[in-house]
């Protein structure tokens, strides 16, 4: 099974497509303009989709770069990262 | 020898003889990861095809799905979705320009915003009889905008698909006065728009076969205004772009006849005891019977490939009187040899070709044999121990063969397939000498008419699905079709035909440009005709009609040359055989015919040729 990281990272790479692999880690609402509302609600349901869970609308707002999602997921999903091996 | 037909069973299309024709698998819905992936690989450089979204939410995920399916079904153009304003439907309907299909999604807060969740109004019983007024102005509106919006692009419309607000006093499970008067205005105002030529509408029955599970996402509602779970987004873009498409239906249905038509083998039971009732437990075998004549009305060919006793066929058919006469039947493939020599002799009889056809039989192996020599083909078993599969396979052929609306030449196609076939045999007892005189002597009657009419789907169907009499294989959609017919210097040329074997009904299109020499700034030049698209269907064929529709066009237009938009295609061999033989050379892009050209090469006139009082 591919880790954590790699299957957010393939989540980010369809959400924004013009965004070079390398720099999808260090992603931001900050840093990319086209990290707008519409695209990162594409983002929360790839990654809900990726991940088969479903972000709670609390947790939304907080989840405004690449760093920040893949904590909220192992935090979440602590067998996710488990299987993962990560 | 049985070495072979194992060979051919197992290696040479067993697998697809052997598909059971199944509607789609919820399992099978598109993922958003999929269709962003689809939507992203797609060719940006293609021909657009500028489809509207219309809605009156966030159309989001929608819009995604929508243009994945369309890039799946459109690999060779680039799809582009427009959408419109959030909360104003109608305007989007008004606004609407500049696209060649509009996708029109219609959910219940379009018709009264009491009905959504992001608007607070009042759900007090006594503001029901309001809600019901309301919505019923809506429909009105949206009848008037969408009927308008069809008179220049197809249109294709999805009704309210989501649960009702609990805005009702009954219980959920009980269904309110209330909700059935609501639904009825829906029901209204989707039989209203189903008369209106270029409109489709999604068939609920349909999207609940591919969307039963949840279908709300209020969560996303709230947040975004998106109202769909995604599974339930997916499925409903995959049907709306299955609309989009104008899919050709199959042309012929190629049957077997025991086990399939009828329960039992006619040749071991006899012609008593087969069977297709409920008392013999061969119901299924009845209902398959009653579709193939339902499609014989709608104009499908349908011929039998059977190996059996003729007689004994012909007894079954006269003595028991199956509800698929014989007269719905042609040819008859009756005899002991392999079915592939059948199903070939049936293609010769339609003069179609095997892409166009669907076969059926209960044998897996006469399926295969079939399949390996007419790979074209598509070969469905008749799951003749599983009325339940049977039954399932009674849908798909109805997929396969489902048309918009039936034409007048549907009505007319197997009698005057049947008419062909007796006029090429009575052609062949003529001497050579008297070829030229038989035509006169069939007291053949050309019809043509000039008026244009953008939305006669006829005349875009012929275009659209003719092959062999063809200038050039180009396809049309709707829009661009009616595009072009607007502009002034286009003409179209339809032309009908009947003769002492009977009307074949609207055989002929051609469309084309008319160019002033005179407006080049060359006042020598010549006017002319540039013709862009020219069909004939087969079934006219050997009557000479290609020359009497070329020369009605110098007269009609006062040309003098026809300019040939042509193009070679694998199977437009008796179009470049006519360019060739009236031109005296090959055919070849924008070749010309001139009118002193055309007098040299022309046969004499062989029937009566007249202009519609219409055109």
């Amino acid at each position: 099974m591919a880790d954590l990281e790699s299957r957010l990272t393939k989540c980010f790479a369809l959400a924004f497509p013009e965004l070079d692999r390398r720099e999808i880690s260090s992603a931001s609402t900050a840093s990319l303009a086209s990290w707008n509302s519409l695209t990162g609600i594409t983002l929360i349901a790839l990654v809900e989709e990726e991940f088969s869970l479903n972000v709670s609308p609390e947790d939304v707002p907080d989840l405004i770069s690449f760093d920040l999602i893949l904590h909220y997921l192992r935090r979440v999903s602590p067998e996710i990262s488990r299987d993962a091996g990560a | 020898m049985a070495l072979a037909v194992w060979d051919i069973l197992f290696s040479a299309g067993a697998d697809d003889c052997s598909q059971q024709p199944s509607l789609p698998d919820f399992d099978d819905e598109m993922k958003l990861a999929e269709a962003l992936s689809i939507i992203h690989s797609a060719p940006v450089d293609g021909p657009q095809l500028r489809v509207a979204l219309l809605c009156g939410f966030t159309p989001l995920h929608l819009e995604t799905f929508l243009r994945a399916h369309l890039c799946k079904l459109f690999p060779d153009r680039s799809p582009v979705v427009q959408t419109g304003l959030y909360g104003d439907l109608l305007g989007n309907l008004q606004r609407a320009t500049d696209i060649s299909v509009a996708v029109v999604v219609i959910e219940w807060p379009d018709l009264d915003p009491r009905l959504g969740l992001r608007r607070l109004g009042s759900w007090e019983p006594s503001q029901l009889p309001d809600i019901l007024a309301e919505v019923t102005r809506s429909c009105d509106l949206l009848q008037n905008a969408m009927a308008a919006l069809a008179r220049n692009i197809p249109i294709v419309v999805g009704f309210p698909t989501l649960p009702l607000v609990p805005v009702s006093f009954s219980r959920p499970a009980r269904a309110s006065e209330f909700a059935l008067e609501l639904r009825s205005r829906i029901a209204l105002l989707g039989a209203a728009l189903s008369h209106i030529a270029g409109v489709r509408i999604v068939d609920p029955q349909r999207l609940d076969s591919l969307s039963s599970f949840q279908r709300q996402d209020v969560n996303s509602d709230l947040a975004s205004g998106f109202p769909y779970t995604l599974a339930h987004a997916s499925a409903l873009a995959e049907l709306l772009a299955e609309l989009v498409v104008n899919r050709h239906p199959k042309k012929g249905l190629i049957t077997d006849l025991d086990d399939t038509v009828w329960r039992g083998i006619v040749g071991e039971v006899g012609v008593q005891g087969i069977s297709w009732d409920l008392e013999s437990q061969s119901q299924i075998h009845g209902l398959y019977q009653q579709l193939l004549r339902s499609l014989v009305a709608t104009g499908t060919l349908i011929a039998v490939a059977s190996k059996n006793d003729r007689s004994l066929v012909a007894e079954a058919f006269a003595s028991r009187e199956p509800i698929l006469r014989e007269k719905d039947v042609f040819p008859f493939e009756v005899h002991w040899g392999p079915k592939s020599e059948s199903v070939a002799r049936i293609l010769a009889a339609w003069n179609i070709s095997a892409d166009d056809v669907v076969c059926v039989d209960d044998s897996t192996m006469d399926l295969a044999e079939i399949k390996s020599r007419h790979p074209a083909a598509e070969c469905l078993l008749f799951p003749r121990d599983n009325p339940q599969e049977a039954y399932e396979l009674l849908e798909r052929l109805r997929d396969l063969f489902g048309k918009d609306r039936i034409s007048e030449e549907d009505d007319l196609r197997a009698a005057s397939l049947r008419n062909r076939a007796q006029l090429q045999y009575d052609a062949q007892q003529a001497s050579p000498e008297a070829a030229a005189d038989f035509l006169r002597f069939i007291d053949g009657r050309l019809t043509l008419n000039s008026k244009k009419q953008p939305l006669d789907p006829r005349s875009l169907e012929l275009v659209n699905k003719t092959n062999q009499f063809n200038l050039n294989g180009r396809r049309f959609q709707e829009s661009e079709w009616q595009n072009w017919l607007t502009a002034p210097e286009s003409v179209l040329v339809a032309a009908s035909y009947r003769d002492k074997y009977g009307p074949l009904g609207k055989i002929a299109v051609i469309g084309g440009d008319l160019v002033n020499g005179a407006s080049n700034g060359n006042s020598s030049a010549k006017r002319r005709l540039c013709i862009r698209t020219w069909v004939m269907s087969c079934r006219a064929f050997s009557r000479l009609i290609e020359y009497e529709c070329a020369r009605w066009l110098f007269a009609k237009f006062d040309v003098d040359e026809l300019e040939f938009d042509f193009l070679p295609t694998a199977r437009n061999t008796p179009m470049q055989n006519f360019l060739q033989q009236v031109r005296n050379a090959p055919a070849g892009p924008h070749c010309r015919l001139s009118r002193e050209q055309f007098a040299e090469t022309c046969p004499a006139p062989s029937h009566i040729v007249e202009e519609s009082p219409n055109g």
